[in-house]
């Protein structure tokens, strides 16, 4: 059965990239895979590269901008008609006009921005000129985690979700459901009540987990924290039971038996078209990492972000571009590890930024070596909410950044109110990114409070979106940002050489 | 940036900038009054960013001068086997052991002839190479690109691996790489720990060859002793100054190096002429107040550390970027001073 469903998926992508590869013949694409578990801050990215791009924004080190090649850049009416257009002119309005961040991301969303140019080689400027189009894809982080459900079944989900949630730093928080999950037995006779009781609690015990103060990422599936348009469908109402990995098939009436038709559903109806149309085909890859937000709630949440990533990059099919391979499988040839909101460091710690990400990504990195696909770790900010500037204060100097942070961020006892501007220094990160992690594995519970001291060497301040200066004529100027140029370059430069 | 160790007690802090205690100015060098927090904002660079390097980089097209270079080598070439053909045939019609003999010697030959091919376009292909990072560190100083400034260092380390005199200048720098350094500053550290001692001697290298040239000319009996011993001089100084700097020019690399030299002194002669004009009539005046004979060879010897500069200009596998790298001037003052002193004996 599984091995036919994975046959006829085969089929479906190697046709649709057939299609694909012909539409390409006349102008080609580059379906640039935003990668991202939520707030991690996709939707930021993709308003400001089209911003850049469409504005002529400072990018000198995207070659084609800064040679004066890149002729313009215009959005076009995107290819797939059933999806919702993603909202540019509204995100670039509230970052620009309210200074607020964009809204999380309730559904999937697509853009097509189609880029002019002259080529910098002779042959090709010959041919014509050159025209490529890029195709963004927004969607909800969240539903990222469900990529590496499609890879397990029932009873795998059960025991690792139980084991996670029994995990020391979330059995406190997983209290409630662990609770409702005691007085169930899996073999009993199948009930809708209690199925939707203990969904429910797994689905506050899921959101808890990522309030700020855990910032924990690994939470699949994904659904249950951004339900989209299935809220309260029975896909949705499913929970992991306590079951082992390797237990029996379960009998059919069993309280267990409606779980696993239920996990089943949600996988056929809800994560695999995700996965197929919006992942599958991808020739670019970023993969937009919250570092300091992890940083930020400390060891626990720097493991999980580990794992979710390693587990959600496993979907993807990293490898090396042939000509005629490209024909009829699509594979990503560059993948760009990116750590957002550099701005929120001085610039001085943005090297340190990069080590950790790469020692958080390092298995995902190795193994997209290993397939041939060219990898870039970045440390990055999309749009840049601060300056920098230097602190005297009691002797020392301190490397500190200026903005204005959100309303309610608070720091040493102090809450800010959204207005008043601040010159922060948020800590210096550790020159050894392995001393963040280590410490996961060796805390105890009563270890906890020296954790706490440890932890308050850093904190790390949300800003609001700087204010942009404006020309004589009241246009706005381009968004600034750190790094984003560099990131083009790598993703799509060499696709306008 | 900062230094490499850092406390680690740096609490996280903030300050509201409409806090009385809480001052903004431009002037770094300002201290804070205590319990007074002063702001410096950094600088932002707005600068536009340079056209690619191919926008200024002359088209070469069909190269009607190679084809012909290789058309009438290749004639020349097969002509020489020819004779050596037709010479090995005849020694054979005489006796076997002299066509024997004749074999040999053309194998000899040929043997020769690779080894010394060999060598050359090794020799070149280290010349080119270094052309290639001085290029590459230029650019990653300009676009101050850390990642690009380590990768060209790692390269020049690299170069500089069997030179046992630079081997404190690396181990310095392999300990700046390690650090958080933007890669303009790498470049300048660089050029301060591992290129200044090599620097110094290349200096010193010139000094001595434009002293050389001005007493020889000074003393020489005859105009064309001079010119020998003037072009012989530079030639010697090329070379030193290439093996200097990490490269081993053979035959043809120094024929491409002397071009070089050559080709950098026509553009800095017309470059150059607003900052060292001026010293070089001053020079001029200088050496008309010496006899005659002595203001040639202190102009010969002016001319020998200008060719020298330029030669110090191709060799060096790096950009002059901390530093302006030496200039006529530098050299100036001794030279003079050599020759009022070399009176100053003449009249005893």
């Amino acid at each position: 059965m599984n091995r036919l469903t994975a046959l006829t998926e085969e089929t479906r992508l190697a046709l649709a990239n057939l299609a694909d590869t012909a539409s390409d013949l006349a102008v080609p694409s580059v379906r640039l895979g935003v990668t991202g578990l939520a707030r991690a801050g996709k939707t930021v990215f993709l308003t400001a590269l089209v911003h850049n791009l469409v504005h002529g924004g400072r990018l000198p080190l995207f070659a084609a901008a800064a040679g004066h090649r890149m002729t313009g850049a215009r959005l076009q009416p995107q290819p797939d008609d059933a999806v919702p257009r993603f909202d540019y002119e509204a995100h670039v309005r509230a970052l620009v006009n309210e200074r607020v961040w964009p809204q999380s991301t309730r559904q999937v969303s697509e853009l097509r921005l189609t880029i002019d140019y002259e080529s910098a080689s002779y042959f090709y400027r010959k041919l014509g000129p050159g025209r490529l189009h890029l195709d963004l894809i927004d969607y909800p982080g969240e539903w990222l985690l469900d990529l590496p459900l499609l890879a397990k079944d029932y009873a795998t989900f059960s025991a690792e979700a139980m084991q996670r949630a029994r995990a020391a730093n979330r059995s406190a928080i997983a209290a409630p459901f662990l609770q409702a999950i005691a007085g169930i037995d899996p073999d009993a006779p199948e009930s809708e009540q209690a199925a939707q009781e203990l969904a429910g609690a797994f689905k506050t015990y899921l959101a808890a987990c990522r309030a700020d103060a855990h910032a924990l990422s690994m939470l699949p599936p994904g659904r249950f924290l951004m339900p989209g348009d299935l809220d309260g469908s029975p896909a949705l109402t499913f929970a992991p039971l306590d079951i082992a990995a390797d237990s029996p098939a379960a009998r059919t009436g069993t309280l267990r038996a409606m779980m696993e038709r239920r996990y089943e559903a949600y996988k056929t109806h809800v994560v695999r078209p995700f996965f197929r149309d919006h992942f599958a085909r991808l020739d670019r890859q970023i993969v937009l990492v919250d570092v300091l937000h992890a940083l930020n709630a400390g060891p626990h949440a720097m493991a999980d972000l580990e794992i979710a990533l390693a587990e959600v990059l496993g979907a993807f099919r990293p490898g090396r571009r042939s000509w005629l391979s490209s024909i009829l499988s699509r594979r990503i040839d560059r993948i760009l590890f990116a750590a957002t909101k550099a701005d929120h460091l001085h610039r001085s710690d943005h090297d340190r930024l990069e080590a950790i990400l790469k020692r958080l990504v390092a298995r995902a990195e190795e193994r997209a070596r290993f397939k041939g696909a060219e990898v870039e770790v970045l440390a990055m900010a999309a749009v840049r909410a601060t300056r920098e500037a230097t602190v005297k204060h009691r002797g020392a100097e301190l490397p500190a950044i200026l903005g204005t942070p959100l309303p309610g961020e608070r720091l040493n006892g102090d809450t800010y109110d959204g207005q008043t501007e601040i010159a922060m220094f948020p800590g210096d990160l550790p020159n050894d990114p392995e001393s963040l992690f280590a410490q996961a594995e060796s805390i105890s519970e009563a270890a906890r409070p020296t954790l706490q001291a440890a932890q308050a060497d850093l904190q790390f301040l949300k800003f609001r979106p700087p204010e942009l200066d404006r020309t004589a004529e009241g246009l706005t100027l381009s968004l600034p940002h750190i790094r984003l140029d560099r990131a083009l370059e790598f993703l799509i430069g060499d696709r306008l050489a | 940036m900062t230094g490499p160790e850092i406390p680690t007690t740096r609490k996280p802090a903030a300050f509201r900038l409409d806090d009385a205690r809480v001052r903004l100015t431009d002037d770094d060098t300002r201290q804070p009054a205590a319990d007074e927090a002063l702001i410096t904002q950094a600088f932002q660079e707005e600068e536009e960013p340079r056209l690619p390097r191919a926008a200024s980089t002359p088209k070469t097209g069909f190269r009607f001068g190679k084809w012909l270079t290789i058309g009438l080598s290749g004639l020349v070439s097969l002509a020489i086997g020819l004779a050596v053909d037709s010479l090995i045939r005849d020694l054979f019609a005489r006796t076997d052991w002299l066509g024997w003999l004749g074999v040999a010697l053309a194998m000899l030959a040929a043997l020769g002839l690779l080894g010394l091919a060999v060598r050359e376009l090794a020799a070149l292909m280290r010349l080119g190479r270094i052309d290639e990072l001085r290029d590459r560190l230029a650019v990653a100083a300009e676009a101050d690109d850390a990642r690009a400034a380590t990768a060209g260092l790692k390269d020049l380390v690299a170069l500089y691996r069997d030179r046992p005199e630079t081997a404190h200048g690396r181990k310095v720098l392999a300990g700046h790489m390690r650090e958080v350094i933007d890669g303009r500053d790498l470049v300048k550290l660089a050029e301060r720990d591992l290129l200044a001692p090599l620097d110094l001697e290349a200096r010193r290298i010139v000094m001595n060859s434009a002293k050389r040239v001005s007493i020889v000319t000074a003393v020489s009996p005859r105009a064309l002793v001079d010119l020998l011993a003037v072009l012989f001089e530079n030639l010697r100084t090329i070379r030193r100054l290439s093996a200097l700097y990490g490269g081993r020019p053979g035959t043809l690399g120094f024929f491409r190096l002397a071009r070089q030299v050559l080709a950098h002194l026509a553009v800095t002669g017309g470059m150059a002429a607003g900052d060292s004009l001026a010293s070089q009539v001053l020079g001029h005046g200088l050496a008309a107040r010496l006899s005659a004979r002595l203001g040639e060879g202190v102009v010969n010897g002016l001319l020998t550390a200008r060719i020298g500069i330029a030669a110090i200009a191709v060799c060096r596998p790096a950009p002059f970027v901390a530093s302006r790298g030496p200039s006529v001037s530098d050299f100036m003052g001794e030279l003079v001073s050599l020759a009022k002193r070399q009176e100053t004996d003449g009249n005893k």
